[in-house]
C-alpha cells in the first residue's frame, strides 16, 4: 500500500507541472460554447499549488478550472435533444430492435435526457456551488466526510461507474460547507470520467477553494465495463487516491486519514 | 418451432433465425453467415456514428485523446450487451438433457445477471435464483445459467425477463414445475430520477407445481431467499 502511494505521488507531480489540460476533461482546449468573460475571474483567482512552474497557458487553465466550468447550459440541453433521441433510435434499430414496439416507443427521448443528466456535470460550476458557503474559522484539525455515493461515466464506453468518495482536508482558517464537498464531487462525477482524474479535479478543486493546508481524497469504485462486459470480474474494485499538501508530506496525517475512512 | 415465438424474441425480427434453421444445407447455412457479418459490421457503422453524435451533442470534445474511440468502442460494447438476441435456447439445451430418475428440487441460485433497462438504456443487474422439479429430465446444471445469459443480454424489462426465463426452462424440459426469482438494482432508479441508492426489485415467476402447491413454493422460498 505504501509502495503505491509513493509511486502515485511522482505521477501526480508530473501532472501537476505541466498538462493543466488533464484536470478538465479536454475542456478548455476543445470547447466551442463556454461563456465569455472568463479570464476576468480567472486573473483574480488564487494561484492553484504547483502550478506556477508550468508554462502560463497551464497556469491559466488550473486556475480557471475550477472557476469556469459550465460548458453547456439548460438551452443547450433541450436543442441537443432531438438529435440525440435520433443518434439513439438509430443504435436500437443497428442493435436489431424495433424503435415502434410500444416497449421502446419513447425510449429514445427518455434515454437521452437520462444521459444529459449524467453528464449535467458539464453544465454546473464551482463558483456557483462554493461561493457563499466558505466560513472563517479558527480550527485546524482534520475535516472528513466519507462514503460519498458517487455515479459517473466511463467515458472509454459510456457505461456507469458507481461507488464512494471520501474526503479529507485540513483546515487553514477556513472550512467550507459539508454539503459542498458532496456537491464537488456531483460536478466532476457527473461527467464522462477516468477514475484517476476525477480524484484529482475533487482535489483541486477543493485546494483552489480554500487553501487549505492539505488535501486527501480516496474513491472506491466499481466499473461497470469490467464488470458487465470485457473481463468480467463481477467483484472487483478500483481504488484512487490523490494526497496534496501535508497529506503528501506527512506519513502521520495520512495514516490518520486512511485510519478515519476505513473505521 | 417453440422456441421462436415472437413474444420470446422481445419483438425482434426473427427473418436470421428462421432462415437459418429452416435451411437444412450447410452452404445456404454459410452464406447466411455472410451476410450475417456484413450485416453486423454495418450496423456497427452506424451505432459508432450515432455514438459519436452523441457525443457531441452532450458538450464533449469528440478529439480529446480520451474520446478518440470510444464511439467504436461504446458500439461494440452495447453489441456485446445485447448479445442475447442471436442466441436461441435450442442453440444451447439441445444437448444437455439427461435421462434422470430424479423428481426432488433443483436449485441453482445466485446467479449474477446483467441487463439493459429497455427504457433508458442504463444497465440493472442483480442476481437470478432458478428452481424446477425434473420430470424425468435433468438439465445441465450451467445450461440454467446460460438461459438467464440469453434472455437478460437484450433491452429488458425485469417483469419479462423473468417470464422469458421460466417459459424457456418449461418448454425445454417439461418439468412438474419451475421458478425463477430475480432481484434486481435498476440503475435508472438509482444513478436518476428518484435516486434511490438501496432500493432492490424483486420479481418472480411460479409454474406448474411451484405455483399450486404452497409447501413447494415455501421449500424454495426457504432455500433461496437466506440471507
Amino acid at each position: 500500500m505504501e509502495h503505491s502511494k509513493q509511486t502515485q505521488y511522482s505521477s501526480n507531480e508530473k501532472k501537476d507541472t505541466g498538462d493543466g489540460g488533464s484536470v478538465l476533461n479536454g475542456h478548455f482546449d476543445g470547447m466551442v460554447k463556454r461563456p465569455a468573460g472568463g479570464t476576468a475571474r480567472a486573473a483574480a483567482a488564487p494561484q492553484a499549488p504547483g502550478a506556477e512552474s508550468g508554462s502560463h497557458r497551464a497556469a491559466t487553465s488550473v486556475m480557471e478550472s475550477w472557476k469556469e466550468e459550465r460548458t453547456r447550459s439548460v438551452e443547450d440541453n433541450e436543442m441537443s435533444l432531438p438529435s440525440l433521441a435520433a443518434a439513439y433510435t438509430t443504435i436500437l434499430r443497428g442493435l436489431g430492435e424495433d424503435p415502434q414496439r410500444q416497449g421502446l416507443l419513447k425510449t429514445p427521448w427518455r434515454a437521452a435526457t437520462a444521459m444529459q443528466f449524467f453528464t449535467k456535470g458539464y453544465q454546473e460550476k464551482i463558483i456557483d456551488v462554493l461561493n457563499d458557503a466558505i466560513f472563517d474559522e479558527d480550527h485546524d484539525e482534520m475535516v472528513i466526510v466519507k462514503d460519498i455515493d458517487m455515479f459517473s461515466m466511463c467515458e472509454h464506453h459510456l457505461v456507469p461507474i458507481f461507488g464512494r468518495v471520501h474526503i479529507g482536508y485540513l483546515p487553514n482558517k477556513r472550512v467550507l460547507g459539508l454539503s459542498k464537498l458532496a456537491r464537488i464531487v456531483e460536478i466532476y462525477s457527473r461527467r464522462l470520467q477516468v477514475q484517476e482524474r476525477l480524484t484529482k479535479q475533487i482535489a483541486v478543486a477543493i485546494t483552489e477553494a480554500l487553501q487549505p493546508t492539505g488535501v486527501g481524497v480516496v474513491i472506491e469504485a466499481t466499473h461497470m465495463c469490467m464488470v458487465m462486459r470485457g473481463v468480467q470480474k463481477m467483484n472487483s474494485k478500483t481504488v484512487t487516491s490523490t494526497m496534496l499538501g501535508v497529506f503528501r508530506e506527512d506519513p502521520k496525517t495520512r495514516d490518520e486519514f486512511l485510519t478515519l475512512i476505513r473505521s | 418451432m417453440e422456441y421462436h415465438h415472437t413474444s420470446e424474441m422481445n419483438g425482434v425480427v426473427a427473418d436470421y433465425f428462421s432462415m437459418c434453421n429452416e435451411s437444412e444445407r450447410n452452404g445456404l447455412c454459410r452464406e447466411e453467415k455472410h451476410s450475417e457479418d456484413a450485416a453486423d459490421s454495418n450496423n456497427l457503422c452506424h451505432i459508432e456514428k450515432a455514438y459519436s453524435t452523441i457525443l457531441s451533442e452532450l458538450g464533449e470534445d469528440v478529439a480529446r485523446e480520451g474520446l478518440l474511440r470510444t464511439p467504436l468502442r461504446a458500439a461494440k460494447a452495447m453489441q456485446f450487451l445485447t448479445k442475447g438476441y442471436k442466441e436461441t435456447t435450442q442453440d444451447i439445451l439441445n444437448d444437455a438433457i439427461f435421462d434422470e430418475n430424479h423428481e426432488e428440487m433443483v436449485i441453482v441460485k445466485d446467479i449474477d445477471l446483467f441487463s439493459l433497462c429497455e427504457h433508458h438504456l442504463v444497465p440493472f443487474y442483480g442476481k437470478a435464483h432458478i428452481a424446477y422439479l425434473p420430470n424425468k429430465k435433468v438439465v445441465g446444471l450451467s445450461k440454467l445459467a446460460r438461459i438467464v445469459e440469453i434472455y437478460s443480454r437484450r433491452l429488458q424489462v425485469q417483469e419479462r425477463l423473468t417470464k422469458q426465463i421460466a417459459s424457456a426452462i418449461s418448454e425445454a424440459l417439461e418439468p412438474a414445475g419451475v421458478a425463477v426469482v430475480i432481484e434486481a438494482a435498476h440503475m435508472c432508479m438509482v444513478m436518476r430520477g428518484v435516486q434511490k441508492m438501496n432500493a432492490s426489485t424483486v420479481t418472480s415467476v411460479m409454474l406448474g407445481r411451484f405455483h399450486d402447491d404452497p409447501e413447494v413454493r415455501k421449500e424454495f422460498l426457504a432455500l433461496t431467499m437466506k440471507k
